[in-house]
């Protein structure tokens, strides 16, 4: 056994040389030919001259609205009027009973401790002024999130029962979630027309492609030994599917709608660029007039709304029969803050309330199930106990709908509620105002803005600005397919080739090597404060706990509202850009640092400490090694988001692909957006095969997968 | 569950029902764009708050960003009218309009394209564009022109400009504001950058402003930042066109004596609408409408203020201004 890892870590260590060697003679190749070359390198003119993509692009798209147009305004007329009845229902009614509709199935899912968070979240609404967008972006997201599940459930269980189909889908689905949506919000306007249905459909092409995989991957693990037993005893193969697989399967399933809801969320903001109404907006004209405070409280409005549906959809696909008000004991705070008397005081009331409330609701609904008994019972009496039954079972659903038709009830008849009273108002738009323009004054803060800005630019941004951009177009082409070549193999070379030439094809070259650089750069950052913070938090509990909250915030809160700061305190261009793709992509590097280093099981780093092993070599030696693959899965995700956030950054001075993209849209050249786009995307891919690869050498390396 | 599901549908359809009755009265129906920038978003609600109040219309509005999209989506008649379009901007207004522009009577402006989109009138708006710097900087430096900029370039460079001054251009590529060249063409040694948004721009500007640097600024008037802070134009040269110049010989033919060398033209604002939907019987009453309307400069710089400044509803700001004025407009009513 030593002797064999002896060979292994020479036979390591030599090819780890010969490794270096080789990127250091690939590095100065580069460094020289760039040096040669005077200007950004180009492709030859003839062929980006005779490779009109954009042209074809945009000859196929008038094809498309000349013949077809009728085909989208049919569907779009539908999306449309579903969604004006859903909204009209929501902004018409009155507010009590809206409130009454979210927050009571959040008290029957997840028990007393989310109701309260979700009364809460309706009142910000309320309170911030935001009733309507936010129940206007509720409507949106609820739709196309009803329609994504829809349809990507059929999807999903096809892609289960073909693996020629599921093979198609894949490169598919990978696309629908890395192409930026701004490449299809805007010919989704022309063929959908403006407002709601445009919104919903562009954001299923974005938020679909989770539930096809959760679907299709639940479908696909349930267990063989089931599936015999089921054959054996004679059950079709659609029997099989519609009995056996798809209800095992239907915690995965849950688990994609958790997870479409969110990212839906997130795109429904965005749709406030086609005319689509809600909080979105409202951002986008609170930056407008660079209100900091506004654009944060429709901020607060989105994360609020996204943590609660995501705790309620959660909640919902733990376990069906059980309800969670039943049978746990209500915690409005943290369990460990109960040896505290005020936890106590607070709690005390609170729990007794709840299970009055359950008594009432319990009552109320027996007494519901024996009218119906009796009444039902005088035609036939089986029936009339089993409806008896169905009814004293759900004893929080039958209150919940009379509480609702209660309050239509008064509403009609007796006091008009309307909308939500604005004498409840609440508004945190001037402190946070207060505080960025504080600190955009703060002259200790301001150097140190500055000089931070003068650091990036001219030490990381503008060398390798020049240096991608100058190296020969032939050489980054190379040196990427042999990279690809090593990782994945001779395949994947090819097609990175064949990409790269796709691009360099559509004349954007120069612009693709300016995203990358700045997504290098911001990588690099994410980097170096994103592992500290995660190792810090690896060794901290609280720490960890803390930062957990602020990370979850980061990545739900729309990108829009910390762009103005960070204008204010670095300034518009590429910097800035950079640091907003640094804020937007480094939560999975923290996360997944915490959490290989936290996996890493005791024994290893005992072990190491019993030896005499130092803190820093403990961790050196021992818990980073094992925690590779776990990092190299965040630097991973990074990557992605960086990439994501390329088609943000021109809004405030970014350069490159994401500027080209825009520069379409600002003249309605669909070709022309879509290749930046379709150029985002494919550098996103290459990178992203590359260093999945890579991960799952080192796994194999450290022997996590035979 | 199918029990509740059913008793659920009933109550929304009551809801829904008595919802429904509200609303069930017949007026007349636009669907308006509103701009997504605040000068056109008051002179847009100016015109809604009008057709409301005046002339029974019900107006749908939808905040859209203003660019060749939103020509596009009036044409195919998904939107009814726009306002407050501004010619040096716009790139669809040639290809789409074939109208005269009439300001008080004069032709100011003349268009031969298609006809897809009908001009329904001046806004009445004028607006300006230059480039701008604070008062303390102007006086601190003294600079007067623009021929002043070159001495004190050091003190506008940043970061990324270097040895160059810094112009903070403007934001959009496809307004055409060629900054770059203009400053080439004018010898004026700065870098124009564009941020992306207009947004982009007024924040960096109105930070640099709160930390009293200076800095050279695009912006048009009225803006409410004017209203905010003090700003003094650099005075680029009167606006002029010359016939052979165009983006695709590059500017060679006429040097430095015309457009983008010199500053902006007056932009005589319009709206513009949906030519089937204004060519209507229902809606001829509309159309004179706009054409008569001509909002001033002043009476939107003073809503800017109260808007923008005092942080107030866009719509309260518009009703108290015509509460106050009916002088100003009643004069536009058909």
């Amino acid at each position: 056994m030593a002797t064999r890892t002896d060979l292994i870590d020479k036979s390591n260590q030599s090819k780890n040389i010969i490794t270096y060697v080789i990127i250091g003679v690939v590095f100065l190749v580069a460094l020289w030919l760039s040096t040669q070359s005077e200007g950004p390198s180009k492709f030859p003119k003839e062929v980006t001259d005779k490779f009109t993509f954009t042209a074809w692009v945009n000859d196929g798209e008038d094809y498309l609205k000349k013949n077809y147009r009728w085909v989208t305004k049919i569907i779009a007329s539908y999306i449309k009027e579903t969604y004006y009845f859903l909204e009209d229902f929501l902004l018409e009614s009155p507010w009590i009973l809206i409130a009454a509709i979210i927050v009571i199935p959040c008290i029957i899912a997840g028990g007393l401790r989310l109701g309260i968070y979700s009364s809460f979240v309706v009142y910000f609404w309320g309170a911030t002024g935001m009733w309507e967008p936010s129940l206007q972006t509720v409507a949106l997201m609820g739709l196309s999130v009803l329609l994504c599940v829809f349809f990507g459930f059929i999807l999903g269980v096809l892609c289960s029962q073909s693996n020629r189909f599921e093979n198609f889908m894949k490169p598919v689905l990978d696309t629908m979630q890395v192409m930026p949506a701004f490449v299809y919000l805007f010919p989704a306007l022309f063929f959908f027309g403006i407002g709601g249905a445009p919104a919903i459909l562009a954001t299923m092409i974005y938020a679909m492609p989770p539930i096809i995989r959760l679907t299709n991957t639940g479908i696909r693990q349930v267990p063989a030994q089931t599936i015999e037993s089921a054959t054996s005893f004679g059950s079709s193969k659609l029997q099989l599917l519609f009995k056996i697989k798809i209800p095992l399967s239907l915690p995965s399933i849950m688990m994609g709608i958790n997870q479409v809801i969110m990212m839906a969320l997130a795109l429904v903001v965005l749709a406030c660029f086609i005319g689509a109404e809600g909080i979105g907006g409202q951002v986008w004209q609170a930056i407008r007039r660079l209100d900091v405070g506004w654009a944060m409280e429709g901020g607060l409005c989105i994360l609020f709304m996204a943590i609660m549906f995501d705790r309620f959809s959660l909640a919902f696909s733990k376990d069906k029969e059980r309800l969670p008000s039943d049978v746990q004991r209500f915690y409005l705070l943290p369990q460990s803050w109960e040896k505290y008397q005020i936890a106590k005081i607070l709690e005390t009331p609170l729990s007794f309330g709840n299970k009055i409330l359950k008594i009432i609701c319990q009552t109320v609904t027996s007494a519901i199930a024996t009218v119906f008994k009796v009444f039902v019972s005088i035609f036939n009496k089986s029936t009339g106990e089993n409806i008896g039954e169905f009814i004293s079972k759900r004893y929080y659903v039958i209150p919940y709908f009379l509480v609702l038709f209660l309050i239509a009830f008064i509403d009609n008849y007796f006091l008009e509620i309307g909308t939500f009273p604005k004498e409840w108002k609440l508004s945190i738009r001037q402190p946070i105002s207060n505080a960025v323009e504080s600190l955009t004054v703060n002259p200790g803060f301001i150097s140190f803005a500055k000089g931070l800005r003068a650091f990036v630019y001219l030490n990381l941004l503008r060398p390798l600005d020049v240096f991608l951009t100058q190296i020969p177009w032939w050489y980054t082409l190379a040196v990427f397919s042999a990279l690809g070549y090593v990782t994945v193999g001779i395949r994947f070379a090819i097609i990175t080739a064949v990409l790269l030439l796709f691009i360099g094809a559509c004349g954007i070259w120069t612009q693709s090597m300016i995203t990358l650089s700045s997504v290098l750069v911001s990588v690099v950052l994410c980097f170096v404060i994103g592992v500290p913070l995660g190792i810090i938090a690896s060794y901290n509990e609280r720490f960890r706990n803390i930062q957990n909250v602020v990370l979850d915030a980061m990545q739900t809160l729309p990108y829009f509202c910390y762009l103005i700061p960070v204008l204010m305190f670095f300034g518009g261009g590429t910097v800035s850009a950079v640091i907003a793709t640094v804020i937007y992509s480094i939560p999975p590097i923290i996360r997944l640092t915490s959490l290989g280093l936290t996996q890493v099981s005791g024994t290893y780093s005992e072990v190491s400490r019993s030896f005499g092993g130092t803190l820093i070599q403990t961790l050196n030696k021992i818990k980073f090694p094992l925690a590779i693959p776990s990092l190299v899965i965040g630097f991973n995700q990074t990557v992605i988001m960086a990439f994501a956030m390329q088609i943000v950054t021109p809004l405030i001075g970014g350069k490159g692909l994401g500027l080209e993209v825009f520069n379409g849209l600002a003249r309605s050249d669909t070709g022309r957006g879509l290749a930046a786009g379709v150029g985002i995307v494919l550098l996103a891919i290459i990178i992203d095969r590359i260093t999945l690869a890579w991960t799952k050498k080192q796994r194999e390396a450290l022997g996590l997968i035979s | 569950m199918k029990l509740s599901k059913k008793i659920s549908a009933l109550i929304l359809s009551v809801a829904l029902l008595i919802g429904s009755f509200g609303q069930a009265n017949a007026a007349k129906r636009l669907h308006a764009a509103i701009a997504d920038w605040t000068g056109g978003i008051i002179t847009c609600e100016v015109a809604v708050a009008i057709l409301e109040r005046e002339m029974g219309y019900k107006i749908k509005q939808t905040v859209f960003p203003s660019g060749t999209g939103l020509w596009e989506a009036i044409a195919a008649g998904e939107l009814d009218f726009a306002c407050e379009s501004w010619p040096s901007y716009a790139e669809a207004d040639t290809v789409m309009l074939n109208e005269d522009l009439i300001y008080e009577g004069k032709v100011v402006g003349t268009y031969s394209g298609d006809g897809s989109v009908d001009l329904l009138g001046t806004a009445g708006i004028i607006g300006m564009s230059d480039y701008w710097i604070p008062r303390y900087a102007a006086e601190e430096l003294g600079i007067k022109t623009w021929k002043d900029l070159n001495k004190h370039k050091a003190k506008f460079a940043t970061i990324e400009s270097g040895e160059r001054g810094r112009l903070i251009g403007c934001p959009v590529p496809g307004w055409n504001c060629h900054d770059q060249k203009r400053l080439d063409l004018l010898g004026i040694d700065f870098q124009a950058d564009e941020l992306g948004t207009e947004a982009a721009a007024i924040a960096e500007a109105k930070a640099a402003y709160m930390r009293k640097e200076p800095f050279l600024l695009y912006l048009w008037s009225p803006h409410w930042f004017f209203g905010a802070y003090d700003m003094v134009g650099v005075q680029l040269p009167d606006h002029k066109v010359c016939d052979s110049f165009t983006e695709a010989n590059n500017w060679k033919d006429c040097g430095t004596a015309a457009w983008p060398a010199t500053g902006w033209a007056k932009d005589y604002t319009m709206n513009y609408g949906n030519p089937a939907t204004f060519a209507s019987a229902e809606h001829a009453d509309a159309k004179k409408f706009f054409e008569k309307m001509s909002l001033q400069n002043i009476d939107q710089a003073k809503m800017l203020v109260e808007v923008d400044q005092n942080g107030r509803d866009v719509k309260e700001v518009v009703n108290e201004w015509l509460d106050n004025n009916p002088d100003k407009w009643k004069s536009w009513l058909p």
